[in-house]
């Protein structure tokens, strides 16, 4: 530890080009990676929630309403469809807005409209469904969030790719920057290393101090990145809170596991530092073995 | 220990530097390899320590045959050679204790015993006032034995010296003479020079290069070209 930090004091400005141009990747990977995951956690969301929602006039009796719930499984074009009366409405409303007694107080279950959700079998029927839905007597408005998931894939899709080829980007100009540095570093020890390789060291031995350099500035960018982006969270969490209030999670599905992004985890958030720091290391080391490895080969003429 | 069988050493552009080069040094024998500049001592120097291959031939150091262009052995063959460079090779940035300790640092061994064997080998050669001193605050002598020191210490059973007091004094020339001599009962000492004053004294082995053929090869002779 003592010969890394007094490798590090010989050659400040190297190893400062080395944790700006890591700081600057991690932060934006950083970004990229939080800002996906959240994005996956609202498509997956509002994919959750019911396709289309028909609320009913207030006069519509029960009978009537359950009639249209049978028509609608009888279809065969309907996954499922949830039946919510006005006790319904209001006691999930009052769950919602349980920390809110002024709201409470204003709402009562007569003027909340009784409603049926229904989930497709396939987001082809949909149109139909919304337009049998349309002519239904006593309907008040029919929901209907196609769109709404269209636009929420697209944007994800188009994000993903972007950030795909942003990261790539990000990853190239930095493993780069990284070999140049390292061969410059390699370049004013070259009379040592060659002194070195003539005294029997191995090429891991000599590399050693340049790696564990490589790793110590890549794990101590990536604890500051990460350092920095809690604090913007911090900041900002409770203007997130409010803006997703009534969201109670947002996850995103990993196949056997569900990743919960909303509301902050420690699982999450340590996830995240491990992932970040092990990247770090593992791109700083990765340009340093390869930075080093031409010079090490032993030339036997 | 050290077996030359035929060695010719041809370069690229067609120099001979070694032309059918054949001798045997057993383990703890102390040799002077002499000629003319460019007979090939050097070049018998780089094949010891593995820097060079032969063009043809066998060359045999420790039972490690280092006659194909990749030798996996190398490094560790290294490890048991000390060399003392022309131009001493000592690290400007480190001082005269980490110059020596630089072998004993390849070689893994403990923080105590490199401190013991750096400070024995310090006595050894006149310097164990000077540890801590910086290269540009010694004298070309002072280099040079820093450099001899390096190369005997740790477990290094072949030393070779290429031109060790090329640029030295008489008086220097001769301290540095003696090192070798306290070591030679239980090191193998190959020094190339063209020092004739230092060479007939010492009465050892006098290997005779010229033109990169072997042209004498004498038990206990003196400087002749």
């Amino acid at each position: 530890m003592k010969q890394l930090l007094v490798s590090i004091r010989r050659t400040p400005y190297q190893s400062l080009a080395v944790f700006s141009s890591l700081f600057l990747t991690l932060f934006l990977s950083l970004l990229l990676v939080f800002c996906l995951n959240f994005l996956y956690g609202l498509l997956g969301y509002v994919e959750s929630r019911p396709q289309v929602t028909i609320y009913f006039q207030n006069e519509t009796s029960e009978p009537s309403i359950l009639k249209v719930k049978n028509e609608l499984e009888k279809s065969g074009k309907v996954e499922s469809v949830k039946y919510m009366s006005k006790n319904d409405a209001y006691a999930l409303y009052k769950q919602l807005n349980k920390d809110n007694p002024l709201l409470l107080e204003m709402v009562t279950a007569d003027i909340l409209p009784a409603s049926l959700e229904i989930f497709a079998k396939k987001p082809s029927y949909l149109p139909e469904i919304a337009s049998y839905l349309n002519n239904v007597t006593g309907k008040d408005e029919v929901n209907f969030q196609k769109n709404v998931v269209d636009k929420l894939l697209s944007l994800t899709s188009v994000v993903r790719t972007m950030s795909l080829a942003f990261f790539l980007f990000l990853m190239g100009s930095t493993i780069i920057i990284l070999m140049t540095i390292t061969h410059f570093k390699v370049a004013l020890k070259k009379e040592e290393i060659e002194l070195l390789r003539l005294m029997g060291a191995t090429a891991g031995y000599v590399r050693k101090p340049f790696m564990n350099q490589a790793v110590f500035l890549g794990f101590v960018a990536s604890t500051v990145v990460y350092g920095i982006f809690a604090g913007i969270l911090f900041l900002i969490y409770p203007s997130m809170q409010g803006y997703l209030r009534g969201i109670q999670s947002l996850f995103v599905d990993l196949g056997p596991y569900k990743l919960v992004v909303w509301p902050l985890s420690i699982v999450y958030a340590g996830g995240l530092y491990i992932l970040l720091t092990l990247f770090g290391m593992g791109i700083a080391g990765f340009a340093t073995y390869f930075a080093t490895r031409k010079y090490l080969t032993i030339q036997r003429n | 220990m050290i077996q030359f069988e035929g060695v010719t050493k041809s370069y690229p552009l067609g120099t001979v530097a070694l032309d059918n080069v054949s001798f045997n040094i057993e383990r703890n024998e102390f040799v002077f390899l002499v000629g003319t500049s460019g007979a090939g001592k050097t070049s018998i120097l780089n094949l010891i320590l593995g820097d060079l291959y032969p063009s043809s031939g066998t060359v045999i150091v420790n039972d490690v045959d280092l006659s194909p262009r990749k030798c996996r052995k190398i490094e560790e063959l290294r490890r048991y050679i000390g060399v003392v460079f022309q131009d001493f090779k000592i690290l400007q940035d480190k001082d005269v204790f980490e110059n020596i300790a630089l072998g004993l640092h390849i070689q893994q061994l403990p923080i105590r015993k490199i401190k013991e064997q750096v400070r024995e080998v310090l006595k050894l050669v006149g310097l164990e006032e000077k540890e801590r001193y910086f290269p540009i605050q010694l004298s070309a002598g002072e280099l040079q034995r820093v450099a001899i020191a390096r190369a005997m210490c740790g477990d290094r059973q072949i030393i070779l010296a290429d031109e060790p007091t090329g640029n030295l004094d008489p008086k220097t020339t001769w301290d540095i003479m003696k090192i070798f001599k306290k070591v030679e009962d239980h090191k193998t000492i190959i020094v190339a020079t063209h020092n004739t004053d230092v060479v007939n004294s010492m009465k050892k082995r006098v290997i005779v290069l010229k033109q990169g053929r072997l042209i004498k090869d004498m038990k206990k002779g003196g400087y002749e070209l």
